[in-house]
């Protein structure tokens, strides 16, 4: 029993080594993305393309981790498409090089947080930020991050539902605007209803276990992850 | 509005899913317009329900933070930590005007130039981003009229379907006010 209660130990202990070591990675990664964005603002126009050898690198990091690049590649079209043509209109053809390089510094700043999304979990990523929050705060936001699961099913139930009362909330029927007030009647005002009955709950529950009460709280790490 | 900065628990977990919601609808929703703004339509209508529900100062900011944080944690949007600023922006500058705003004006009208506000904030993190990569300052303002312009309709929109929900839910006697 002694030594099942010392393997035991030595288990937990291993497992806090290795979050403590992804959050840190996580932390790092942070830094580094921020530091990259700033950089691609920053950095005079010849450095640009060191920046962008860079960044192609952690895109291909990102495509190896089956990351999808389209959204960016999108983003940088219309960005491009819009931002020539005002170059075109307003300057003449002599200032599009400049135009382009606009572009270019706005798509290399959007790259980092592209990657950061698919090779950094995001539990780890709300966990770094729980770290600079206030109590309260760090309560709230990892209390509506596990519920929202609850929230998904629970809107997705709600819009089933009203779709099979005929509401006007299909995709097809959402690209018209005037059919959105349905959904916010339909759907929204149903949901919120259930979140305010939902907060005034959980508020209960925690105040009636001492919440904020002591300075230094405990943080109960989950029984799913101690069995992984 | 209150000018009390401290939100009760329960006040701070209805900002908190507000946050959540706000993000989890933007996610799954994923309206294909092909109009840039149509986001400001879900943020200006989250944010005014928590400034008429909660009535404090701060409540809109704190359910802009969060909803960047659960958005930048849940990779919603393709701007990783910039997706902070797009959703603080306009709820810093809403509760701001909020501040300046006499109680006494309709909540139609507050609600209406508080989106509009939250709508040019939003425009000018583009406009930031812009001059910031050295664009030219007619380029730049010209796409954030046009941002203001294509935003400001969302945002109208959004803003003006929070008073009867208000309505509603204080006839379900779930709101703690007496007047909005």
């Amino acid at each position: 029993m002694w030594v099942s209660c010392r393997r035991s130990h030595r288990r937990t202990r291993g497992h806090w080594s290795r979050e403590r070591r992804e959050t840190a990675i996580c932390s790092l990664s942070l830094l580094f993305v921020c530091v990259l964005s700033a950089c691609a603002f920053v950095l005079p126009a010849y450095l640009l393309l060191s920046l962008a050898g860079l960044n192609g690198l952690l895109v291909i990091h990102g495509l190896l981790r089956r990351g999808c690049i389209f959204g960016v590649l999108k983003l940088g079209l219309v960005q491009l498409s819009i931002t020539l043509s005002l170059y075109l209109i307003l300057y003449g053809v002599a200032h599009l090089a400049q135009g382009a390089i606009v572009v270019a510094r706005i798509i290399l700043a959007t790259i980092p947080g592209w990657w950061l999304c698919i090779t950094v979990p995001p539990e780890r990523i709300g966990e770094v930020l729980s770290a600079f929050l206030p109590t309260k705060w760090a309560f709230v936001v990892a209390a509506s991050l596990s519920l929202l699961p609850y929230m998904a099913d629970e809107i997705r139930e709600i819009y089933h539902i009203q779709c099979l009362r005929g509401a006007r909330i299909t995709p097809r029927a959402l690209r018209n605007p005037r059919n959105w007030a349905e959904l916010v009647y339909c759907v929204l005002f149903p949901v919120l209803i259930q979140l305010l009955k939902l907060s005034r709950q959980m508020a209960i529950a925690a105040q009636s276990r001492h919440f904020g009460l002591n300075q230094r709280p405990t943080h109960w790490h989950s029984p799913r992850d101690n069995n992984d | 509005m209150t000018k009390k900065l401290p939100l009760s628990l329960q006040d701070s977990l209805f900002v908190g899913f507000c946050a959540t919601l706000l993000v989890a609808l933007t996610g799954m929703l994923r309206l294909k317009l092909g109009i840039s703004g149509h986001s400001m339509f879900l943020m200006s209508f989250f944010y005014l329900i928590c400034y008429g529900a909660l009535g404090r100062f701060g409540s809109m900011t704190a359910c802009g933070a969060i909803a960047g944080l659960v958005a930048m944690a849940l990779g919603v949007g393709k701007g990783g930590p910039m997706i902070l600023l797009k959703f603080v922006l306009p709820a810093i500058a809403m509760d701001l005007i909020a501040l300046l705003l006499p109680l006494s004006m309709a909540l139609h009208w507050r609600c209406v130039i508080l989106g509009l506000a939250g709508c040019i904030a939003w425009a000018g993190k583009v406009a930031l981003t812009n001059m910031l990569a050295g664009m030219e300052l007619d380029v730049v303002l010209i796409q954030w009229g046009m941002s203001v312009l294509k935003g400001g309709f969302f945002a109208t929109l959004g803003a003006l379907l929070v008073p009867p929900v208000l309505t509603r839910l204080k006839a379900q006697d779930l709101l703690h006010r007496d007047k909005f």
